[in-house]
């Protein structure tokens, strides 16, 4: 899965280059870009040595001021929120994997890079990939690269593609794992959190 | 001239071979500080004894001390990534551009996590988690194929490092993951970089190549340092730097900088006195050639003794040799007034007074020796030396060196001496009543409040600005504490590594109390062999049972999934420190010492001390594992020879008792009775002014001791009030000692403010009240004692 990918950041690395400009003006003139974006995810993982790639599916909260909700609904029930403290994986309600920003610091880039990722953001996406791609009409396809052998290390590459949202991710891992994530019924409003919304945050 | 007027054969040998003493003496410090040869310390702490009851806590705190005294850290923060990268490549380039001698870390391999994993991979199935330990106990095998499986979905985790069958529930990330959680340090930018919420912080390591430092070197480094913070400083930054380095340098400079200014205060004054006194400067000139001999064999016999002298020694030896003063004041107020002729029958006449007055006060330092404070030794051993030499050359050149000519007393002379004759005197009188008074009173007061504290932190004086960053590298970096650690003993470094892990799992239930913050120790990297073997037949019965966790996945998955073959190599301690990998925790290794190993656990985030003895309480239940608590250790060990002072002091005063009776019989108390005054009304004047009692105060009365006799020797030697010569002797001797002294209170450095406070009280007291017990009445100069 994508994420995993960028938990690379553990080991450290930030590359601040000027972004391709032009590139990213275009993509940035497409995209919507919303406060709270909504939207429903499936997901299918080719792991290295399996023959069948594993399906999931769920639904997803971008919110700009709080952080990402992930909520897997099949095969299992899960949800991994991301906010600015900390990154907690639950199953069931039991916490399987927690990263509390105070003892990891790269917690918060963790956050902003994934953010940045379903979000489209090509200006943050730039600290950490160099970035190819095009756009014609209202689509865009960006390819990216790591910029850090330390992130080389874990994905070799990561495509997005979309228009007005980001429709498509696709992830090839170093260890030979490859995920494509399908969005859809992305919806920008309401543009604050439901108050149970809110509460998942929590 | 009388027969008496003449040298002595004897007189004109023993000045012709003090000469060649003094000769080789001089030749020999010639020899030490031009070629650099002598060792001097700054540490303050090298004057406190290394740990009495154990060389091998002695070994292992001075390996760990050794290490830190090598090393500066500079953090440099900006408000965001991009600053601090930007004010932390100037400072680099600074540092570059001077050459400094220490090595720079700073820009470092941005794939470090490559160097790491290159390294670990080979053993990865040896190495797991104590948490991974427990939780595979826990759990069946079915709930643990169930999180393996889960895990596959789950859209987060610590990257993976090779095939998922070879590591289903990824255990070898997630050691990783814990390792790299021990360190607050990341990679960024091919950078070594902290951040703290929003603040991001680039960090510079620097560390000093071969042997510690030398002053010269940590005086050369100061300025590069504050030239490389200004032009980090210039791009916004914060600088926070920390280091043994630069608080010995703080340190070194202000005893370089009070011995300019404090030193120099006291030339003046006695400079000044002599001239008014004496109306020449050869008398001045010939007592600083006296004392000046005296430093020169201190420093000598220190040298070929200890090998190395401590910059305190220097500055507490070069003030108590300032005590020969006494002599050379004494004979010249005798010489003056008198025909040159009579010098050496003068001499003859004064040279048992002086002595004793030297012999008491040598007895008094000697006592000081006997202690078992090396750096109170060697101050005991250099001033004892130096008062011996500066004696000597009183007593064996000054006749000859002194020119023969007469020496008219002065106004000032005069004036002086003839106080003594306006001197109350104790007796049935108001004023010995009004005396009684007043003593009893501010004894019964001040006594009662006198209070001690040994903490020996009270001796740190660095800079405040330099503990605040201190305290804040600490807190950034979430380093163990150096004062407080386990020390772990075994007959080989398997056993070693195995108690380790012992004390750790008894560690576990604090940590997760909260009384801990973590634990630091070696096997944390290297398990024990024994642990590595458990830890791979762990693997074994995951990866390859048909009821393990990879077979009952691989069934729920249905997939057809088979482990990798594996080797079973272990991870040997040797190649962890040979690899760079080991690096920061080093020094933890103590290895060979005593007829086994050791080795460091270190502690972090420590919650108060009064959470100190149940960590104490943890080391007794593993064998082969002992509390080191440095700080309470020394306070305590400061505390007990602060009482063990007292106690020499109070032999001191039998000594020099038994010795003054020898002369006076029994008129010795009067010679030692108001120095003993004066110590006791010293303390109450120091307990009414809150100052609490240490080690530094009791040591400078045992100096008041052997000044204040010597008083008391003068004075009692020619009781008639009518002698002015030994008063005018005391009194100049005393103000000489007040201004070398007295001026110490002045010091920055606690340790020297106490002594000089202290000596301060007890010379004036002393010099105040010896008149009143050792003149006679005028009407009844042969009055009963």
């Amino acid at each position: 899965m994508l994420m995993r990918c960028l938990v690379a950041l553990l080991l450290g690395l930030v590359t601040l280059v000027a972004p391709a400009a032009d590139l990213a003006q275009s993509v940035r003139e497409r995209l919507a870009q919303p406060p709270v974006l909504r939207g429903e995810f499936e997901q299918r993982k080719q792991v290295a040595g399996f023959k069948k790639p594993l399906l999931s599916r769920g639904d997803f909260i971008v919110a700009r001021e709080r952080g990402v909700l992930w909520r897997t609904t099949s095969p299992f029930a899960s949800q991994l929120r991301l906010t600015r403290n900390e990154i907690v994986a639950t199953q069931g309600g039991q916490v399987a994997f927690r990263l509390d920003a105070a003892k990891e610091p790269s917690v918060r880039m963790i956050n902003a890079l994934l953010f940045a990722l379903l979000n489209g953001d090509i200006d943050a996406l730039t600290e950490h990939f160099g970035v190819d791609g095009e756009a014609s009409g209202q689509q865009w396809q960006l390819v990216l690269t790591p910029k850090s052998a330390a992130l080389a290390r874990l994905m070799t590459r990561v495509s997005l593609s979309g228009d007005q949202y980001v429709r498509q991710i696709d992830i090839a891992e170093a260890n030979g794992d490859r995920t494509a994530i399908r969005f859809s019924a992305q919806h920008s409003t309401p543009s604050r959190l439901s108050g149970e919304e809110a509460a998942r945050f929590d | 001239m009388t027969e008496s007027g003449l040298p002595k054969h004897s007189a004109r040998w023993l000045a012709w071979g003090w000469l060649l003493i003094v000769l080789a003496i001089a030749g020999h410090n010639l020899y030490l500080w031009t070629g650099a040869r002598l060792r001097l310390d700054t540490d303050i702490l090298a004057m406190l004894p290394q740990n009495e009851r154990d060389p091998l806590v002695q070994g292992a705190t001075r390996q760990l001390a050794d290490a830190a005294a090598r090393r500066i850290v500079v953090l440099v923060g900006g408000k965001d990534w991009a600053m601090a990268k930007r004010a932390g490549d100037a400072y680099a380039a600074v540092l570059q551009t001077a050459r400094v001698s220490m090595a720079l870390r700073y820009r470092v391999d941005d794939d470090a996590a490559a160097t790491w994993l290159g390294f670990f991979t080979p053993y990865r199935y040896g190495l797991l988690t104590d948490a991974q330990r427990t939780h595979l106990q826990q759990q069946s095998p079915e709930q643990l194929a169930g999180e393996a499986i889960e895990a596959l979905y789950r859209p987060l985790a610590m990257p993976r490092i090779g095939a998922w069958h070879d590591d289903p529930l990824n255990l070898f990330g997630g050691w990783l993951g814990t390792r790299a959680a021990d360190s607050k340090v990341r990679v960024t930018d091919g950078r070594l970089s902290l951040a703290e919420g929003e603040r991001q912080y680039a960090l510079l390591m620097l560390e000093q190549q071969g042997p510690a430092f030398s002053l010269a070197a940590q005086q050369a480094l100061l300025p590069v340092l504050q030239q490389a913070a200004q032009a980090a400083a210039a791009h916004g930054a914060q600088i926070h730097a920390v280091g043994v380095p630069l608080h010995a340098a703080a340190a070194a400079r202000q005893a370089e900088r009070e011995m300019h200014t404090i030193g120099l205060g006291s030339l003046i004054g006695i400079v000044l006195l002599t001239w008014f006194v004496f109306s020449a400067f050869k008398p001045r000139l010939l007592v600083m050639l006296s004392i000046a001999v005296g430093l020169l064999a201190a420093i000598s016999v220190c040298a070929l003794l200890f090998g190395r002298l401590h910059l305190i020694t220097l500055v507490f030896g070069a003030s108590l040799v300032g005590v020969a003063e006494n002599y050379g004041s004494n004979y010249f107020s005798n010489r003056q007034g008198r025909p040159p002729a009579e010098r050496w029958a003068m001499l003859r006449e004064q040279g048992p007074a002086m002595w004793l007055a030297m012999l008491t006060t040598v007895v008094g330092y000697a006592l000081l020796a006997l202690t078992p404070f090396p750096g109170l030794r060697q101050i005991a051993v250099f001033s004892a030396v130096g008062l011996l030499a500066a004696f000597v050359t009183v007593l064996w050149w000054f006749p000859w060196l002194d020119g023969g000519r007469r020496m008219e007393a002065t106004r000032l002379s005069r004036w002086i001496g003839g106080g003594r004759g306006h001197w109350p005197v104790l007796g049935r009188n108001r004023i010995t009543a009004l005396l009684l008074v007043v003593v009893a009173a501010l004894l019964l007061a001040g006594l009662g409040q006198l209070r001690s504290n040994d903490d020996i932190r009270l001796l740190q004086n660095s800079p405040a600005a330099l503990i605040a960053d201190q305290q804040t590298v600490a807190r950034l970096l979430d380093l163990p504490g150096p004062a407080q650690f386990y020390l772990v003993q075994g007959q080989s470094a398997e056993q070693v590594l195995q108690r380790e892990e012992a004390l750790k799992q008894r560690l576990t239930p604090l940590v997760e109390r909260g009384v801990l913050g973590g634990v630091q120790a070696i096997s944390d990297w290297v398990p024990s062999a024994a642990r590595q073997a458990q830890n791979r037949a762990v693997y074994q019965q995951l990866l390859d049972s048909p009821d393990g966790v990879l077979a009952r996945a691989a069934r729920l998955l249905d997939e057809q999934l088979v482990a990798s073959p594996r080797t079973d190599r272990a991870l040997q301690l040797h190649d962890w420190l040979a690899a760079p990998v080991s690096e920061p925790l080093r020094a933890q290794w103590l290895g060979r010492l005593g007829d086994g190993y050791a080795s460091v656990v270190l502690l972090r985030g420590i919650q108060g001390v009064a959470k100190l003895p149940q960590l104490a309480t943890a080391a007794r239940t593993v064998p082969g594992v002992r509390w080191v608590d440095k700080v309470a250790e020394v306070s305590d060990v400061m505390g007990r020879y602060r009482v063990l002072m007292g106690w020499v002091i109070l032999a001191a005063y039998v000594l020099v008792f038994a010795a003054l009776s020898a002369r006076f019989g029994r008129s010795a108390w009067r010679a030692l009775l108001p120095t003993a005054l004066a110590s006791a009304l010293t303390l109450a004047l120091l307990a009414l002014l809150g100052q609490s009692l240490q080690l530094f105060n009791v040591l400078a009365l045992l100096l008041i001791l052997g000044m204040g006799v010597d008083y008391g020797i003068f004075l009692l030697a020619q009781p008639d009030p009518d002698e002015a010569r030994p008063f005018l002797s005391i009194t100049l001797a005393a103000i000489c000692t007040l201004l070398a002294f007295g001026l110490l209170a002045l010091s920055a450095t606690p340790a020297l403010r106490a002594f000089g406070l202290t000596m301060l009280f007890g010379i004036s007291l002393a010099w105040l009240l010896t008149p009143s017990f050792t003149t006679a009445f005028r009407s009844t100069s042969t009055g009963s004692c």
